[in-house]
C-alpha cells in the first residue's frame, strides 16, 4: 500500500515537474519559432518551391508572365532577361501534374491575358510532385491536398512540427536567395553557379550515352493539359523545349512520338512551340547533359528573348550580359 | 514500428500509461500484446517465426531442466540450437549459400539446381534468435531455472524495447524483472525520458545527417576524391555508432520508464585504447554472447597459443557472419580477428620498443584504434568487395583537388555545415542526471526536442542494425 502511494505521488511529481513545464515550454518555443520561420524563411525566398506554390495560389499579378516547369525551367528561364514582368514558377523534381496544377491556378486569375511559358521535357508527360516541402505550407488548400495525394500526412496540420525534416531545405533556399553563394537567382529562377569540370562532364556524357530514353505519355495528364488549353482560349501557351546536350538523344528510341505529341499540341490556336532542344551549345554551357549552367542559361536567354518578343507587349530589362562579357 | 516515428510516440504513451494503470498480474499480457503489435508493424506473418522459436525453446528449457541424463540433456540442447540456427539458415543464409554454390558450380561447369528463396529477412532475426538461444544455454549450464510461465518466457524473447535490435539479454537479468511488480518511479521516468531523448538525437540528428554524405559518396564513388572518400569512411564510423547506440539508448529508456533495466550495450567505444578494449565497449551484449557461448566453450585463452588464436578467428568470423550474409561482413570480422592476433603476437616486442609518451600515449592509442576500426567499417558499409576496394583506392589515390562539389559529395555546403554541426552538438550537449534540478532535465528535453524537429532528417529511416 505504501509502495502504491509512493507511486502515485511519484507520478504527480513527474507530471508537475517534468511533463507540464516541458509541454508549456515546447509549445511556446515552437509557436514563436513557427511564426518567424514561416514569415522570414519559408516564404522569404522567391526561388523556393513553397514560395512559388503560395504565390500562385494567393497572389494575382495581372501583367506577370509565368514560366512553368521542372528544374529545367527553374534553371533556365531568367525572367528579367526575357520579359518586362515575369516570374519563374519552375520547381525542382516536379513533373507535369505540378505544371497542370500551376496552370490551373494561373488560369483562375480573372482578367489576366499574359502568355504562359512552359518548359516541355522530352521525357514526356509524367507524375512527380518533387519535394513535399514545397506543399506543406499550403497543404490545407484542397487542390494542393489533391496534388499530394497519398503523400499528404496528418502531421502537416501541426504547426512547426510539420516542417520537421525540411528546415534544411527552406534554409538552403533562403541562403541561396539572399547570398547567391552557389546559385544565381532571379525572380524564382535558380541556376547552378558551380561549373562542372571537363573530366566529370565527360563521365556524365558516357553515362548518358549508355542510358535509354523513352518519350512517355500519361494519357490522363495529356487530357488534363489539353483541357486547360482549350478552356482558356484568351491565354497563349508557349511550350519551350530548352537545350539538351547532344548525347541526350543517343538512346532516344521514340523521338517521333514526342514530335507527334508537340504537333498535336500545336493544332490548338493558342499554342506555340519553340524547340531549342538540338541547339548546338558547347559542353561548357551545360551543368549536366540535361541542364544548362549559368553561362549556358545566359546564352540561351539571349536567343529565347528574340523568339519570345513576337508574343510580348513590352521589352524586358537588360539583365543578360551581352555576348562579349559572358565568355 | 520504428522508434523514430510518430507512430511509436503514440504507441509508447498508450502502452506505458496502460502498463501502470492495470494490475500487475495482467501486465505480462499487455506487454506481450504490445510487443506483438510492435513487431507485426513490420511484416505481420513473421510473428509465426517468433512463435516457432518461442515454443521450441520454452519446451526445450523445461525438458533440459527435468532431464537427469547428461546425454539426453545435450540432445535437447542441440535440438533447440538446430531449430534456432535452422531458422537463421533458411531466412538469412540460404540465398548467400546458394549464390556461392552457383559460383562454384559455374566454375566447375556444373549447373546449380538449388532454388532461390524469394523471402524478406525477418527484422531483427539474429537478435531475438540469439536471445532465445542464450536461455537454453543458461538452463543447460544450470545457471538459470527454466521459465514455466509461457507468457513470461514469450515476453523474454519479445519484449518490445529490445526485440528488433537488442541488447541481447540474458535470462538471469531480464526474467526476474518480468516477474517483479513495478511501480511508477520519478527516477525511472526521468532517466528513461533522458535516454530516449539522447537516443533519438543520436539517430535522427547525427546518424541520419551523416548518412546523407556517406550514402552520396558510396553511391557514386567514381565521382569522389580522396578528401570526400576519407570523410565518408570517418563519418560512417560515427554514423554507425550513433545509429546503433541511439537505438540502444531508446530501448533502455523505454524499458527504464517502466522500471526494467536493460544491459548497457555501448561504453564510449571510440575511446578504446586497444582493439580488445574496443570489443569490451562495442555491442557489449553480442560480444559477451560470443564470449560466453562460443569463445569459452572452445577453450578461450586457456589453451595453447595457436588454439587461442584459432578461437579468436572463429569467433570474429562468425561475428561477421552474424551481421549479414555477405563476404564483406566476413572480411570485416576477419580483419578484427587479424588486428587482435597481431596485437597478441607482437605484444612483447611492442612493449619494448614503444616509447612512453605520457598522456599522448592515450590519445595516440585512441586515434590508432579508431583508424583500424574505421578501416574495417569500409567493408561493413560496402555492398560488395569491389565497392570496398574502390573506396580504399579513392582514399589512396591522393586526389586532394579543391573541387567543392566533390568535397561536399554533391550535397552542398549547407549539408556539410550541418554534418559538422551535428557532430559538435553530440559532443558538447551535457547529459543530465535525474537527481539534478528538475528544470535542468526539462531544459535538456526541450532542447533535444527542438533540435530533433529542426535538425532531424526528413522521414523515419530504419536503423542499420535492423537488417541483422
Amino acid at each position: 500500500m505504501e509502495q502504491q502511494n509512493l507511486s502515485i505521488s511519484s507520478s504527480k511529481k513527474f507530471l508537475a515537474r517534468i511533463v507540464l513545464p516541458f509541454v508549456i515550454l515546447v509549445v511556446t518555443i515552437a509557436a514563436i519559432l513557427n511564426y518567424y520561420f514561416e514569415k522570414k524563411i519559408v516564404l522569404g525566398s522567391a526561388n523556393a518551391g513553397v514560395y512559388k506554390v503560395n504565390r500562385i495560389i494567393t497572389e494575382t499579378h495581372l501583367n506577370e508572365v509565368g514560366f512553368f516547369g521542372s528544374s529545367r525551367a527553374e534553371g533556365t528561364f531568367l525572367p528579367d532577361s526575357l520579359v518586362k514582368d515575369g516570374f519563374n514558377y519552375g520547381i525542382f523534381g516536379s513533373q507535369d501534374d505540378v505544371i497542370c496544377f500551376f496552370l490551373k491556378e494561373e488560369c483562375k486569375k480573372l482578367g489576366k491575358t499574359a502568355p504562359l511559358i512552359i518548359n516541355f521535357d522530352l521525357d514526356g508527360l509524367d507524375y512527380s510532385i518533387g519535394d513535399q516541402s514545397n506543399y506543406i505550407y499550403n497543404s490545407g488548400y484542397q487542390p494542393v491536398k489533391s496534388l499530394l495525394g497519398s503523400e499528404y500526412k496528418n502531421i502537416f496540420r501541426i504547426p512547426f512540427v510539420k516542417y520537421s525534416g525540411y528546415f534544411e531545405m527552406y534554409t538552403k533556399a533562403y541562403i541561396n536567395d539572399k547570398l547567391n553563394l552557389t546559385r544565381y537567382t532571379n525572380k524564382g529562377a535558380s541556376v547552378e553557379k558551380i561549373e562542372t569540370s571537363a573530366a566529370y562532364f565527360e563521365e556524365l556524357i558516357t553515362r548518358q550515352l549508355k542510358a535509354e530514353r523513352v518519350f512517355k505519355n500519361e494519357p490522363k495528364l495529356a487530357a488534363e493539359l489539353e483541357q486547360i488549353i482549350k478552356s482558356n482560349p484568351q491565354r497563349k501557351f508557349i511550350f519551350v523545349i530548352t537545350p539538351y546536350h547532344e548525347s541526350f538523344f543517343n538512346g532516344y528510341s521514340n523521338i517521333q512520338d514526342a514530335e507527334n505529341y508537340l504537333a498535336s499540341l500545336k493544332k490548338n490556336t493558342n499554342v506555340a512551340v519553340l524547340d531549342f532542344s538540338r541547339i548546338n551549345f558547347p559542353n561548357e554551357y551545360f551543368y549536366d547533359t540535361r541542364h544548362l549552367n549559368l553561362k549556358g542559361a545566359f546564352a540561351f536567354n539571349r536567343i529565347l528573348k528574340d523568339s519570345l518578343s513576337n508574343y510580348m507587349d513590352n521589352e524586358p530589362k537588360q539583365l543578360v550580359p551581352d555576348s562579349t562579357t559572358v565568355n | 514500428m520504428l522508434f523514430n516515428s510518430i507512430e511509436f510516440l503514440f504507441f509508447f504513451i498508450v502502452a506505458t500509461t496502460a502498463f501502470f494503470l492495470i494490475p500487475h498480474k495482467y501486465r505480462w499480457f499487455l506487454l506481450l500484446a504490445a510487443s506483438s503489435y510492435f513487431y507485426m508493424f513490420f511484416k505481420p506473418v513473421y510473428i509465426l517465426i517468433l512463435a516457432f522459436t518461442i515454443f521450441i525453446d520454452y519446451f526445450a528449457g523445461i525438458l533440459i531442466e527435468n532431464e537427469q541424463d547428461k546425454k539426453r540433456k545435450k540432445i535437447f540442447l542441440i535440438a533447440s540450437i538446430v531449430s534456432n540456427i535452422g531458422v537463421l539458415a533458411i531466412f538469412k543464409y540460404y540465398n548467400f549459400f546458394n549464390e556461392n554454390v552457383s559460383l562454384l558450380a559455374n566454375s566447375l561447369g556444373v549447373e546449380n539446381k538449388l532454388p532461390v528463396l524469394e523471402i524478406l529477412l525477418p527484422i531483427g532475426l539474429s537478435f531475438h534468435t540469439f536471445q532465445a538461444m542464450s536461455y537454453t544455454f543458461e538452463v543447460y549450464y544450470g545457471r538459470q531455472k527454466s521459465e514455466k510461465h509461457l507468457g513470461i518466457y514469450a515476453l523474454y524473447v519479445m519484449f518490445y524495447p529490445q526485440l528488433v535490435a537488442g541488447p541481447i539479454e540474458r535470462p538471469q537479468h531480464i526474467l526476474p524483472q518480468l516477474h517483479q511488480k513495478k511501480y511508477f518511479s520519478y527516477e525511472n521516468a526521468v532517466t528513461g525520458l533522458n535516454w530516449i531523448a539522447i537516443g533519438l538525437f543520436k539517430k535522427m540528428v547525427v546518424a541520419d545527417r551523416l548518412a546523407v554524405y556517406v550514402n552520396s559518396v558510396y553511391g557514386d564513388i567514381e565521382s569522389a576524391n580522396s578528401i570526400s572518400a576519407f570523410l565518408a569512411v570517418c563519418f560512417f564510423s560515427i554514423q554507425i555508432y550513433c545509429d546503433f547506440a541511439g537505438y540502444s539508448d531508446i530501448a533502455r529508456g523505454t524499458a527504464k520508464f517502466m522500471g526494467y533495466d536493460l544491459m548497457i550495450n555501448f561504453n564510449r567505444p571510440y575511446s578504446a585504447q586497444s582493439i580488445s578494449d574496443f570489443w569490451n565497449r562495442w555491442h557489449i551484449s553480442l560480444s559477451t554472447w560470443f564470449r560466453d557461448y562460443l569463445y569459452i566453450p572452445l577453450g578461450g585463452s586457456w589453451v595453447p597459443k595457436w588454439k587461442w588464436l584459432r578461437n579468436l578467428t572463429i569467433v570474429f568470423i562468425l561475428s561477421g557472419l552474424w551481421h549479414g550474409a555477405n563476404w564483406t561482413f566476413i572480411i570485416w570480422g576477419t580483419l578484427h580477428a587479424a588486428y587482435l592476433i597481431f596485437a597478441i603476437v607482437t605484444k612483447d616486442v611492442r612493449e619494448k620498443i614503444t616509447p612512453s609518451l605520457g598522456i599522448f600515449n592515450k590519445y595516440l592509442n585512441q586515434v590508432f584504434v579508431f583508424s583500424l576500426v574505421t578501416f574495417a567499417w569500409i567493408f561493413f558499409r560496402a555492398e560488395n568487395f569491389e565497392q570496398a576496394n574502390q573506396v580504399i583506392a579513392k582514399i589512396f589515390s591522393f586526389d586532394f583537388s579543391l573541387n567543392f562539389a566533390k568535397i561536399f559529395a554533391h550535397q552542398g555546403p549547407v549539408n556539410m555545415a550541418l554534418t559538422f554541426c551535428s557532430i559538435l552538438l553530440w559532443v558538447v550537449i551535457p547529459f543530465p542526471k535525474y537527481k539534478e534540478n528538475p528544470s535542468r532535465n526539462v531544459l535538456f528535453l526541450v532542447l533535444i526536442t527542438i533540435l530533433i524537429i529542426t535538425l532531424g532528417k526528413n522521414g523515419a529511416t530504419e536503423f542499420i542494425y535492423f537488417q541483422f
